[in-house]
């Protein structure tokens, strides 16, 4: 799965005027999550047309980058972060999608998403 | 002949300054209002030149184009102009004794690092308004070299030259030498090998000590720094001697004072400060305690090389740009040396200068790059802290860094705003 990051200073209305643009856009938000350093942070995205949204934001001169990530229902995580952990890869961040589901990057998606294919977990990547 | 006792230096100087006020007073209106209430015969010395106001680019700009002009029309024998980013160009005209002067002085330039009548000398300096590429080219000439008269670009074929024509001198921006060097490499030319370049001689931008050990690693045996401006006729004020240690400028024909820019003071040797030049020698447009606003170091000690002309350091920037931090001289031109090895950052920039109780800080907000590549906010404080501790390293001074979204920071038409000085406001209110 495509995720967007947004790099926005932290202050307020920043926020308010990305969910703006999108929302212009028709763009879709199924899952944000938040991280902050001090004046600046970055906002990372699960939205329904992520391509449509780099090509939008780029043109209002924001520095976005995409990378991807895994999806999980929130049952199945202890099971998920177990074996990924076993199997040496690490989860860098996570924030909840739908209050159901969780997005999880990880340290090696094309690794992670054999390991769960291969026990036959549950998983949108 | 200009290798001469100090002694007979300064004579001429006291000789020289008699005759130019003299000559001020009575050819030009200018100078005749600026020296008002002034006893022109007391102006004997050096000392005695802080008696007479200073002349400034604004005084030049608001006298467009003829007003500081003091010879009749007829004598004027050619124009130049550096680019004005804000309103007038900077015009400065020249006598026929005024190019010969010029011209001696650019001969001097190459001649003390041994440039001679059997060197090819490449002049990559652009032709034209600037000063650059015709005063070295006369120079050169007079000293009976071979010249090519390059000008600027065309970058390739400055190499094939280089390489058909055996330069062995070459004339032009230290940041183009760089850029010379790549594109020969990309040329499958190794210059240190192929080329015979004994000597570079880069001038019309500040450079530092790090380009000249990049300089003679990659392109030249040995890297010179010239200085010059085309209000004091051009490139050829002030040149490197071999022991590369300070530019000496030519005091027969110069007058060198170091002032605080602020209070207009004059400094003593050793001590940083502007740079304020009287020509003794230009007949067309000549300027008494011109106020060059290039921030340098005069040194008046005996030089190896047996000149006895003074030395300024290298140029560390412009009066412009300096700002003062907890007593500490910042040049944007250091802070921006730092983003542009940063990965990541965009070079745009802009320093705050604020006050928190009675300590100084500096805040550096810097763009991150539009196309930066990270979802990771450790990749974002990393950055951060790497531009804090070099920042540190190179300015002795605790930064804080803002990086701030693309674009966001102002940009201008002419010479970026660079800073922003709250301090100032804040002592208004």
């Amino acid at each position: 799965m495509k995720q967007i990051s947004v790099f926005l200073e932290n202050r307020p209305g920043r926020l308010a005027n990305l969910l703006k643009i999108l929302k212009e856009n028709n763009i879709k938000v199924f899952a944000m999550g938040i991280a902050e350093a001090g004046n600046y942070g970055i906002v990372r995205l699960i939205l329904d047309n992520p391509d449509r949204a780099i090509e939008v934001l780029r043109n209002m001169n924001m520095a976005v980058n995409k990378s991807e990530v895994i999806i999980v229902s929130i049952e199945l995580l202890p099971e998920v972060s177990k074996v990924l952990g076993e199997a040496g890869i690490n989860i860098d961040y996570a924030y909840t999608m739908d209050g159901r589901k969780v997005v999880l990057k990880v340290s090696d998606e094309i690794k992670a998403s054999e390991v769960l294919r291969n026990l036959g977990m549950e998983f949108i990547v | 002949m200009y290798k001469l006792p100090k002694s007979e230096i300064e004579e001429i100087q006291r000789k020289r300054l008699r005759q130019i006020v003299k000559y001020l007073y009575e050819n030009s209106s200018f100078y005749r209002n600026k020296l008002r209430g002034i006893d022109i015969d007391e102006i004997r010395s050096k000392e005695d030149l802080r008696k007479i106001p200073f002349t400034t680019k604004d005084d030049i700009r608001d006298n467009y184009p003829f007003g500081l002009i003091c010879v009749d029309f007829s004598k004027i024998v050619r124009f130049h102009a550096s680019s004005g980013t804000t309103g007038n160009p900077t015009v400065v005209a020249y006598t026929i004794q005024d190019i010969e002067n010029w011209s001696e002085l650019c001969k001097r330039c190459l001649e003390i690092v041994d440039v001679n009548s059997n060197d090819v000398v490449q002049i990559a300096y652009g032709y034209g308004l600037f000063t650059g590429g015709l005063g070295f080219h006369y120079g050169a000439e007079r000293l009976g070299a071979k010249v090519i008269p390059a000008s600027t670009g065309n970058t390739k074929r400055q190499i094939k030259l280089m390489k058909d024509l055996g330069t062995t001198v070459i004339c032009c921006t230290p940041s183009y030498g760089l850029y010379l060097a790549e594109v020969a490499k990309e040329e499958g030319i190794n210059p240190k090998r192929d080329l015979k370049l004994k000597a570079g001689i880069f001038g019309a931008e500040p450079w530092s000590e790090n380009t000249r050990r990049k300089l003679e690693e990659n392109f030249v045996e040995n890297a010179y720094d010239i200085y010059g401006m085309s209000e004091l006729n051009g490139p050829g004020v002030a040149m490197e001697c071999k022991f590369k240690n300070g530019l000496h400028i030519w005091e027969d024909h110069y007058i060198v004072e170091i002032i605080d820019p602020n209070t207009g003071e004059v400094l003593e040797p050793e001590e940083k400060g502007e740079m304020v030049v009287t020509t003794l020698t230009k007949e067309a447009m000549p300027l008494l305690r011109y106020r060059t606003r290039d921030i340098t170091i005069l040194n008046d000690d005996p030089c190896d090389c047996g000149l006895n002309h003074a030395r300024i350091m290298r140029i560390l920037g412009r009066t412009d740009d300096m700002l003062k931090i907890r007593g500490v001289c910042v040049f944007p031109s250091q802070i921006e040396e730092i983003i542009m090895k940063t990965n990541g950052l965009s070079p745009h920039y802009q320093l705050v200068a604020d006050r928190e109780g009675v300590m100084d800080k500096l805040i550096v907000r810097v763009e991150v790059a539009e196309d930066f590549k990270t979802d990771r906010l450790t990749d974002l404080v990393n950055i951060q802290n790497k531009l804090e501790e070099e920042l540190k390293d190179a300015l002795g001074i605790n930064a804080v860094i803002e990086l701030v979204e693309p674009k966001k920071i102002p940009r201008s038409e002419g010479k970026a705003q660079r800073i922003v000085d709250l301090r100032k406001i804040r002592g208004l209110l």
